[in-house]
C-alpha cells in the first residue's frame, strides 16, 4: 500500500468514534487482532472454496444419486451429508462459495476500476461537468441495489456472466459516488494545490497524489462491497435468477432447503452459515482496515 | 469554483466535511429556494429513470413475443403476436408511447391478467407500505435505546455487546433471516404463520401477527446498522461538542445530557438516512415478500418476471426507482429543514 497518510482522514460512511488510545500496547495488540483474524477467517473460506476441492476429494457438485439422498451429517462418503435429491452438501458449499467470491471479485473489481476513474475525474474536474456525470449516477443509484439486477437477469437469463453484469450496474456507480466524495476531500490539500501550481499536469496530480490518498477507502468500500455483492447474488440465486441450477451456489441451496425445512433444517442452515461467515469476516476486516488507516 | 454551479447530491458521503463558508455566502436564501432547486435536480434524474427502465426492458436481448409463445411458435407467429401487442415500432417510438401514457397514469394493461397495471399497483402498495413501516418501527424500537446504552459506558460491556449485535445484523442476509426465523418461529414454536397475509381490513390483529416476521427479518439488520450509526453520532457529540461540555458545567446529569442534548442532535443525522435507506428496503421487501407470499409490489414483480409481463416488470421497477428518488429529495429537504445552520444553495464547485 503505497497510501500517503492522509490529514482529511479515510473515516468512511460510519465514522468510527474515538476512544482507543493508540499508545497503549494492549489497544494497539486489539487493533491488529481486528485486522488478522478476519483476514485468517477470509483467507481460510478462499482457500476452501478454491483449492479445498483439489485436496480433498469431494463428489462432483453436480453429480447425483438418488440411491444416497437425504443422508444425515457426517455420513461415510459425505461429511455434511446429502441433500433431498443426492447432492453432496460440502461440495455445493466449497462449489458455490467459489461461484459467489469470483462473482463478488468481479463486480468489485470492474466497479472499482470504472467507478473509481469515474467519479475522481468528476470530483476533480468538478464544474457543470462534474455535475452532469453526476447526474448519471443519480439514474444508476436511484434503483434499489436488487430491482435493476433483477430486472436485468431476467431479460439476460441464469448464468454467472450475467449476474456479474446485472450487479456491476449496481457497483460503478456505488464507487463513483465514494470516490468522488473522496475526491472532494483531498482536492484542496496543499499537497494537491502544490502539485497543480507547480505546473503538473493533471493525469499526473490524478494517479500519482489524488489516487494514493483515496485508494485506502476505495479498498475499504471494496470489502464491504464484497459483503454486499454476495448477498445479492444470494438473493439472485434464490430468486432463480443467478446461477442457473443445478450448478450450486449458496442462495439456490437455501432457496431448495427452505421447501424441506421442516424435514431437514440443516440443508438451509449450512449454506447460511457459509454465507453469514464469509459477509461477517468482510465486514470485520473492511471495519479494522478502516479504523487502522483512519488512525495513523 | 462558481457559486451558481447546480448543488449536487453528496449529503450521503462526506457531505459535511465539506467547507461551510462557500454556504454561508448565500444564507440568507430562503428555505423555499433550496426546495425549489432540489425537486428541479431531481426532474433529470426521474426522467433518466424512465428512460433507463424502458432500455433496460426492451434492448436487452430476449423477445417478448417469443417467450410468452413458447419455443415452438414459428417466426410468423412471433410477427403476428408482437403486431397484437403493439410492440412492432421502432424503440424511440416505443418509448414516446410509454412516456405519454405514463404521464397519463396509465401503465397499460398485463400480458397475463389483461388488469390495468395500475389497479394492480395500487392495490399491492399499501402491503409493502405496511411492512416497511413496521419494519422501520422495530429498528427503532431496539436500535435507539441500544446506542444510548452503548454511548452512555463506551467500551463497556453494554458497547461491546451492542457492538456485536449491530455487525452480525449487518452481515445476515435478510433472507437467510427470514428462513431462520420461518424455521424457529413458524416450525419448531408455531408462534407466527410462515406465510400468508391477513388484509388490514379483515382483522387488525392478525394482520400485525402475519406481518411480524417479515417485518423482523427486514428490521433486524436495520437495527444493527442504525444502532452503529446513532452509537458512534453520539460519541461524537458528547466528546466533541460545546453545549455538552456547557450542560455537564452545569451540572446536568449524565443520562439527561445523553437523551435531552445529544440525541436530540444525533436524530437529525438519523432521519435522513432513513429517508435514504427508503428505496434499500423496497429492495429488501422484494424477496422478503416473496418468502412470506405477501401480495406486496416485491411479490408483484417476481410474479411478473415468471410471467414475462413485461408492462407489469417496467412499472414496479419505475415505481420503485421514482420512490428512491422521492426519499432521497426527502433525506436533502430533512436535511435543510432540521439544521437551520445548514443552507443549501452553494457548492465548493
Amino acid at each position: 500500500m503505497a497510501a500517503q497518510p492522509s490529514s482529511a482522514g479515510v473515516a468512511g460512511a460510519i465514522a468510527l468514534p474515538l476512544g482507543d488510545q493508540p499508545a497503549a500496547p494492549a489497544g494497539r495488540l486489539r487493533r491488529t487482532l481486528k485486522i488478522t483474524v478476519p483476514a485468517a477467517l477470509l483467507l481460510l473460506i478462499f482457500a476452501l472454496c478454491f483449492l479445498g476441492p483439489l485436496i480433498f476429494a469431494v463428489p462432483s457438485p453436480t453429480f447425483t444419486n438418488i440411491l444416497d439422498a437425504n443422508e444425515g451429517l457426517f455420513s461415510p462418503h459425505h461429511l455434511f451429508g446429502t441433500d433431498q435429491v443426492g447432492y453432496d452438501i460440502l461440495s455445493r458449499i466449497l462449489y458455490g462459495g467459489r461461484a459467489s467470491l469470483e462473482i463478488a471479485l468481479a463486480v468489485n473489481g470492474i466497479g472499482m476500476v470504472a467507478g473509481g476513474f469515474f467519479g475522481m475525474v468528476a470530483g476533480y474536474i468538478g464544474g457543470w461537468r462534474d455535475a452532469v456525470m453526476m447526474r448519471f449516477i443519480d439514474v444508476l443509484i436511484a434503483f434499489p441495489g436488487i430491482v435493476l439486477a433483477i430486472a436485468i437477469a431476467e431479460r439476460l437469463g441464469p448464468s454467472e456472466f450475467h449476474v456479474i453484469l446485472a450487479l456491476t450496474v449496481f457497483s460503478v456507480p456505488a464507487f463513483a459516488r465514494l470516490s468522488r466524495a473522496a475526491t472532494l476531500r483531498v482536492r484542496e490539500e496543499t499537497f494537491i494545490v502544490a502539485a497543480r501550481l507547480s505546473g503538473t499536469r493533471t493525469n499526473r496530480v490524478l494517479l500519482r497524489h489524488v489516487l494514493p490518498n483515496i485508494l485506502p477507502q476505495l479498498i475499504t468500500f471494496n470489502l464491504l462491497g464484497m459483503g454486499i455483492v454476495v448477498v445479492l447474488e444470494g438473493a439472485l440465486s434464490f430468486l432463480n435468477l443467478g446461477i442457473p441450477s443445478p450448478l450450486p451456489s449458496w442462495g439456490n441451496m437455501i432457496a431448495s432447503g427452505q421447501t424441506v425445512l421442516t424435514a431437514e433444517p440443516r440443508l438451509v442452515i449450512l449454506p447460511s452459515i457459509a454465507l453469514f461467515l464469509t459477509v461477517l469476516s468482510l465486514n470485520l476486516l473492511g471495519d479494522g482496515l478502516r479504523e487502522h488507516w483512519s488512525s495513523r | 469554483m462558481s457559486a451558481s454551479a447546480p448543488a449536487s447530491f453528496d449529503l450521503r458521503e462526506g457531505g459535511e466535511a465539506r467547507p461551510r463558508h462557500l454556504g454561508h455566502r448565500l444564507a440568507h436564501s430562503s428555505l423555499l429556494r433550496v426546495l425549489g432547486r432540489r425537486l428541479l435536480a431531481a426532474i433529470p434524474v426521474m426522467w433518466g429513470v424512465t428512460f433507463l427502465t424502458f432500455l433496460v426492458m426492451n434492448l436487452v436481448p430476449g423477445n417478448v413475443a417469443r417467450s410468452l409463445l413458447g419455443a415452438t411458435a414459428t417466426p410468423a407467429q412471433v410477427n403476428a403476436y408482437q403486431a397484437k401487442l403493439g410492440l412492432n415500432h421502432s424503440f424511440f417510438v416505443l418509448y414516446g408511447n410509454w412516456l405519454g401514457n405514463l404521464l397519463q397514469g396509465n401503465f397499460g394493461n398485463s400480458y397475463s391478467s389483461h388488469a390495468p397495471v395500475t389497479s394492480t399497483i395500487a392495490a399491492q402498495l399499501p402491503v409493502s407500505f405496511e411492512l416497511i413501516a413496521y419494519a422501520f418501527i422495530i429498528s427503532l424500537v431496539i436500535s435507539v435505546p441500544l446506542a444510548l446504552l452503548a454511548a452512555r459506558r463506551p467500551n463497556g460491556i453494554i458497547d461491546r455487546l451492542s457492538m456485536t449485535f449491530s455487525m452480525a445484523g449487518v452481515s445476515v442476509a435478510n433472507y437467510v433471516l427470514a428462513v431462520v426465523l420461518v424455521w424457529v418461529f413458524a416450525d419448531v414454536v408455531s408462534a407466527f404463520p410462515a406465510i400468508g397475509f391477513v388484509s388490514i381490513g379483515t382483522n387488525f390483529g392478525e394482520n400485525l401477527r402475519s406481518l411480524t416476521l417479515p417485518a423482523i427479518a427486514v428490521g433486524l439488520p436495520l437495527a444493527g446498522f442504525y444502532t452503529r450509526l446513532l452509537r458512534a453520532d453520539l460519541l461524537e457529540q458528547l466528546q466533541r461538542e460545546d453545549y455538552v461540555v456547557t450542560a455537564r458545567a452545569k451540572g446536568i446529569g449524565p443520562w439527561r445530557v445523553i437523551v435531552r442534548h445529544a440525541l436530540r442532535n444525533s436524530l437529525f443525522g438519523l432521519i435522513t438516512v432513513i429517508a435514504l435507506n427508503f428505496g434499500t428496503l423496497l429492495g429488501a421487501a422484494v424477496i422478503i415478500e416473496q418468502i412470506f407470499s405477501l401480495p406486496g409490489l416485491g411479490n408483484g414483480l417476481i410474479q411478473a418476471i415468471s410471467n414475462h409481463d413485461t408492462p407489469v416488470i417496467e412499472a414496479t421497477v419505475l415505481i420503485f426507482a421514482l420512490m428512491t428518488v422521492g426519499g432521497n429529495l426527502l433525506a436533502d429537504i430533512l436535511y435543510a429543514v432540521l439544521d437551520p445552520r445548514i443552507r443549501y444553495g452553494s457548492t465548493t464547485e
